[in-house]
């Protein structure tokens, strides 16, 4: 919100500085965002007077103008159409400087000499108006400095109001903030009325359907306004707080809206049927152009007012263009009211309407202030309108009843807070913020929340302004105390942390991406599970419209995007939540994504082998690894399919009995979308099947107290048969003292023959009561060696 | 040649093969150990001479002896000549030649963040608790004590699900859950991801993190909150940074206070990281609302409690200087090594 301090003063006499008064209300609840300083730089801004103007020859959108600087006529060329001959106008003569910096020059435009500039609003830095340019009073004297025409330079300050204190979305509200903090008194204008008309109730009659929807409603009668623009310093008020002036009769209910935030509606009298006012639910299919001219499809959750036809505004948010206030109207109805909060918002947010009013209603306006804002607007229009004020008011359901004290207990204070206060500090408190006290004693104060601050509803809300009315800094900081709750678990959370930091140690980087992604880059992946994907409602955009049910696309993508910067090379992993739906619900899942792309830094020897094999080893070998240090149940393989992986080069992942993840190639096409060219392994498994278990501790295992004997052997098999087959048959029924296997080199030659191939191990034996003698080892490796021969046909090639 | 007395020919004859700097010196070792009128020779033929009790061990020991000792020679033979670099070439070797061996990856900074943020709230007897991201309406509004029209309630801030549901705008629902499942004493940090419906920009992100800390006790002040924040700032910041209070308005606390830290950059004499203010605004805070400690069926007579949270991207922005929170979420490898 925004607060011209020249209008905070007509209420409160503060001497303080725009930064002081800033700095206080930052440190009472309401942060000040910026202070402006509106017309400054203006200082060399006069007012002209247009003498005459033609089309220039050239150009059909430019003016040729003779312009008065008070002492000399000077040609300037315009760009705008608002104005005639004898308007007077803000005028930048040559030497003269914009807020902008720039100095006016003599220029020639399309062949035509130009001696100023004629200034818009927005270029003086004074709103944001660029319809045309500024016209001034009509006397206003040509040669006068346009800042002295204007009341000078405003400071305004630009105010963020919590959802809290709708009392503070007004100068008054605010000049009661700056009047508790320096203790000053607040002075509020009471509205002299002149009510010399026939009695409203002969104008006209209200209905109200539904108390709950429209608490209280009043409605005044003013006929014989004279329509014209409102005088310049209200113009220049509502400016500097971001509403556009229209005319001297909308212009007031803005005013007054702004002065004590209570938003006040005027009607055409003459357009209202029956010359009456309805306050009811829109009917269903009902229709109605809103001031915007907007054409709005109502419904029964919606407030209208009406007349004896048809909706003439929707309530608390916007007026219909068919009532609205213009040049031709003679009589004017006043509204003022209160409508229901939530209803409010929930017909702002349906039909995407937000305005000043709706804003405040939304937040709570105070039921009290209804009948001196009507008040208000009337006396100002009377003054600034000529308008004749009709005797008396409609008021429908009138005042509210006053709420309950509540009771604030001194000791419950002191603890909540960690700071003291004495009886006498908290009714001084009391006092400074206008919160009236039934009774007090030295164990508790009993407060009457006043109707300005729907906000105080329980004690905690009274111990709050206390706390900020004496300052916050003077909290002390008590030594934190290091409370352990026995019973907390979080073994899981310190899991993941130990696993990220495991993943770290073998050589990956931790990527991040968002939960959501395109429709496009998931159906690249497949589109046969799109029954389980989440959408959102609403996506902010396309890219971001599907819950991810898989951290695989975003993997190759974020390699991708690596590629199409040249780096080739990259290990990575993400840990995140999948998302998908299963039953009749949405489950949540953490999941872990590997990813591997060339050959990255510091992975050893092996990492130069960036073959289709050799890739697939690598990522295999990481799980392996990463299971060992997590002391996590091993994963075994099982081949699968999968949409993102070559056929052939894919495995399932088990622990024990459950497929707990994937892992393979990527597809060489969307590889080829990126531009990747060497193969990407990826793999994606359950988080879950990974992490360790706190007290799950690997035990010891004594050490081997007698040597070991190695034995090598390289067999002769058909390439059908997998190192796994090997293991298998060596294992199947090997003796005790059999302790390792270990494949060491992999042989293909024209000698050895198509299809056939050489698989080299060296064997470990060890005895755990003692030394084995070669005549023991070699009968324990001949019975495996015949086994071999037997079931897997392996010729075997003994060294 | 008792046993003591090999062990320590032994352990000579070790040493001086190593020591040995040409191939000339190598074969003067070869020579006094194993030549033919060498120690080892002569250990042999004097065996018989041995103790009984020892004579085994010391032929056995002499045999493994005169093995390893050839096969070291042979080595250090071919350190010396050839190719092989030995000990005379080594003034050449390039040291400066790039190193070898494991690199370790990097973790993501806003892990790094969460994970020291843990690690500095867990030294105060915080623990972490983590519930889901879909979160029911309730949990992230109502229990809050949000009315049910506040303006974040809005469609157009919270991402919503087709079965009710919501993504979570905030961690402060996992306060929620965890009161519900338990009686105080609650002290528990919350990191996690939260989602607003914001269009991305320099400082906004659809996609962000969080870490909320609630304490919930018998006497809890604010006094105490105020300490515990204290604490997190020098841990996280620096020794010299200071924290300060200003009102500001949550609904599910009051009073609300909104927690500043005195800029690190310029000790707060004012830069172009704190705006020129010599403060940056880090968490939003306060005392737990009675009608929260009402709602998961805490006496609020007897409970007091604070809660706290923060923005984990705001915070890793400032400590690394990331100017962009874009970069955070492009996994961009000259990005994420500098970690
Ligand atoms: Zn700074």
């Amino acid at each position: 919100m925004k607060l011209p301090l020249s209008w905070l003063r007509e209420y409160v006499d503060v001497d303080a500085s725009a930064e002081e008064i800033a700095e206080k209300l930052t440190f009472s609840g309401t942060e000040v965002e910026g202070i402006e300083h509106v017309g400054a730089g203006c200082e060399s801004i006069i007012v002209g007077e247009v003498l005459a103007w033609e089309k220039h020859p050239k150009a059909d959108r430019l003016r040729l103008c003779r312009v008065s600087d008070g002492s000399n006529e000077l040609p300037v060329v315009c760009g705008a159409d608002n104005f005639d001959a004898g308007d007077k106008v803000a005028l930048a003569p040559v030497g003269a400087t914009l807020p902008d910096g720039m100095t006016i020059k003599e220029a020639k435009l399309r062949g035509e000499v130009s001696q100023g500039m004629l200034c818009a609003e927005d270029e003086l830095g004074l709103s944001a108006d660029h319809a045309g340019i500024m016209i001034l009073p009509a006397d206003a004297a040509a040669g006068t400095p346009l800042l002295d025409v204007m009341g000078g330079v405003e400071t305004v300050l630009e105010l963020e109001v919590t959802w809290n204190r709708p009392d503070c979305l007004c100068v008054i509200g605010m000049a009661r903030e700056v009047a508790a903090l320096y203790g000053l008194d607040l002075k509020i204008p009471e509205p002299a009325l002149e009510e010399t008309g026939k009695p409203v109730e002969e104008w006209t009659r209200v209905e109200v359907q539904d108390a709950a929807d429209c608490p209280r409603y009043t409605a005044r009668v003013l006929t014989d306004a004279e329509l014209k623009p409102s005088p310049m310093w209200m113009r220049r008020r509502l400016a500097c707080c971001g509403v556009r002036p229209i005319n001297n009769v909308v212009d007031i209910t803005n005013y007054v809206m702004l002065e004590c935030g209570h938003p006040l509606h005027a009607f055409d009298f003459a357009m209202l049927k029956e010359s009456r006012i309805v306050v009811r639910r829109a009917a269903e299919g009902e229709q109605m152009a809103t001031l915007d001219d907007e054409e709005r499809r109502l419904t029964p959750e919606m407030l209208v007012i009406a007349d004896a036809e048809r909706p003439v505004a929707v309530a608390g948010i916007m007026g219909g263009a068919g009532s609205e206030i213009s040049d031709a109207t003679q009589t004017v109805l006043l509204e003022s009211a209160t409508f229901d909060p939530a209803l409010t918002h929930r017909t702002s947010v349906a039909l995407g309407l937000s305005t000043e009013s709706s804003h405040r209603f939304e937040r709570t306006v105070d039921r009290a202030t209804v009948e001196w804002a009507s008040r208000r607007a009337a006396a100002l229009m009377g003054e600034h309108c000529g308008a004749t004020l009709a005797a008396g008011v409609i008021d429908v359901c009138g005042e509210a009843a006053g709420q309950a004290p509540i009771v604030c207990r001194l000791g419950r204070l002191e603890s909540l807070l960690g700071v003291s206060f004495s009886r006498d500090e908290v009714l001084a408190i009391l006092a400074r913020l206008q919160i009236p006290v039934a009774e007090s004693n030295d164990e508790t104060v009993s407060v009457l929340p006043p109707s300005f601050r729907p906000d105080l509803k329980i004690e905690a809300d009274i111990f709050e302004e206390i706390a900020r009315m004496h300052g916050l800094d003077e909290v002390p900081a008590a030594a934190p105390m290091g409370r352990v709750v026995v019973d907390a678990d979080d073994a899981r959370p310190r899991a993941v942390v130990a696993c990220r930091d495991h993943l770290v140690g073998l050589g990956l980087s931790e990527i991040m991406n968002y939960s959501f992604l395109s429709e496009q880059l998931v159906d690249r992946f497949g589109k046969d599970a799109d029954d389980r994907r989440v959408a959102l409602l609403d996506p902010v955009s396309a890219d971001h419209g599907i819950m991810r049910d898989s951290l695989i696309p975003q993997m190759a993508e974020s390699l991708g995007h690596n590629a199409a910067h040249q780096e080739l090379n990259a290990a990575c992993f993400e840990i995140g939540s999948v998302f998908y739906r299963a039953g009749d619900g949405i489950q949540e899942e953490d999941h872990l994504s590997i990813g591997l792309m060339g050959q990255p830094q510091g992975w050893g020897d092996g990492a130069a082998d960036t073959s289709p094999e050799g890739t697939f080893l690598r990522i295999k070998g990481l799980l392996e690894e990463l299971v060992r240090v997590q002391n996590a149940p091993a994963l075994e393989l099982q081949p699968d399919t999968h949409p993102a992986f070559e056929p052939g080069w894919c495995a399932a992942l088990f622990a024990g009995e459950e497929k707990v993840g994937i892992l393979g190639l990527l597809v060489a096409p969307i590889r080829h979308q990126w531009r990747i060219q060497v193969p990407v392994a990826m793999a994606e498994l359950k988080l879950d099947a990974i992490l360790s278990q706190t007290h799950d501790v690997q035990g010891f295992k004594a050490i081997p107290v007698y040597p070991s004997v190695a034995r090598d052997l390289a067999l002769l098999v058909d390439e059908s048969v997998r190192h796994g087959d090997i293991v298998q048959v060596i294992e199947s029924d090997a003796p005790m003292e059999l302790t390792g296997v270990d494949l060491f080199d992999i042989f293909r030659s024209e000698e050895i023959g198509e299809g056939r191939k050489s698989m080299a191990y060296s064997l470990t034996y060890r005895s755990a009561e003692r030394t084995l003698t070669d005549e023991e080892t070699n009968r324990l490796h001949v019975a495996i060696m015949d086994r071999l021969r037997q079931e897997l046909k392996a010729e075997i090639r003994e060294r | 040649m008792d046993l003591e007395t090999l062990k320590k020919t032994v352990a000579e004859g070790l040493e001086e093969a190593g020591a040995a700097q040409t191939a000339d010196a190598v074969e003067a070792v070869r020579i006094t150990y194993l030549g033919r009128k060498g120690l080892m020779p002569q250990v042999m033929k004097e065996l018989k001479t041995v103790a009984p009790e020892e004579k085994a061990e010391v032929g056995r020991l002499a045999n493994t002896f005169k093995k390893e000792l050839a096969e070291l020679l042979e080595s250090r033979r071919e350190e010396l000549s050839g190719d092989g670099k030995g000990a005379a070439e080594s003034a050449t070797f390039d040291y400066t030649l790039p190193g070898r061996g494991p690199r370790r990856g990097t973790r993501h900074p806003i892990s790094a963040v969460i994970e020291e943020a843990v690690a500095i709230f867990g030294r105060m007897g915080f623990t972490v608790a983590e519930g889901p991201d879909v979160e029911t309406p309730y949990h992230n509004f109502e229990a809050l004590n949000t009315p049910g029209y506040h303006p974040s309630m809005d469609r157009q801030d919270t991402f919503w699900l087709d079965d009710g549901k919501l993504l979570r705008t905030q961690t402060s629902p996992v306060q929620i859950r965890v009161m519900e499942s338990r009686t105080p004493p609650v002290r528990i940090v919350t990191p996690g991801r939260c989602y607003r419906r914001d269009t991305t920009d320099a400082t906004h992100s659809a996609n962000f993190h969080q870490i909320e800390g609630l304490y919930v006790d018998s006497q809890v002040s604010l006094a105490d909150l105020k300490g515990t924040l204290a604490y997190f700032a020098h841990e996280m910041m620096g020794p010299d940074v200071a924290v300060r209070f200003r009102p500001h308005f949550f609904p599910f606390t009051e009073p609300s206070v909104e927690c500043d830290f005195s800029c690190h950059v310029c000790s707060g004499s004012g830069c172009r990281v704190c705006k020129g203010s010599g403060w940056i605004e880090i968490a939003g805070a306060g005392m737990v609302d009675p009608r929260v400690f009402e709602k998961v069926g805490y006496d609020p007579e007897t409970t007091t409690g604070y809660a706290f949270g923060m923005g984990i991207e705001r915070i890793a922005m400032i400590r690394y200087g990331i100017p962009d929170i874009r970069l955070l979420y492009e996994n961009d490898m000259r990005f994420l090594r500098q970690f």
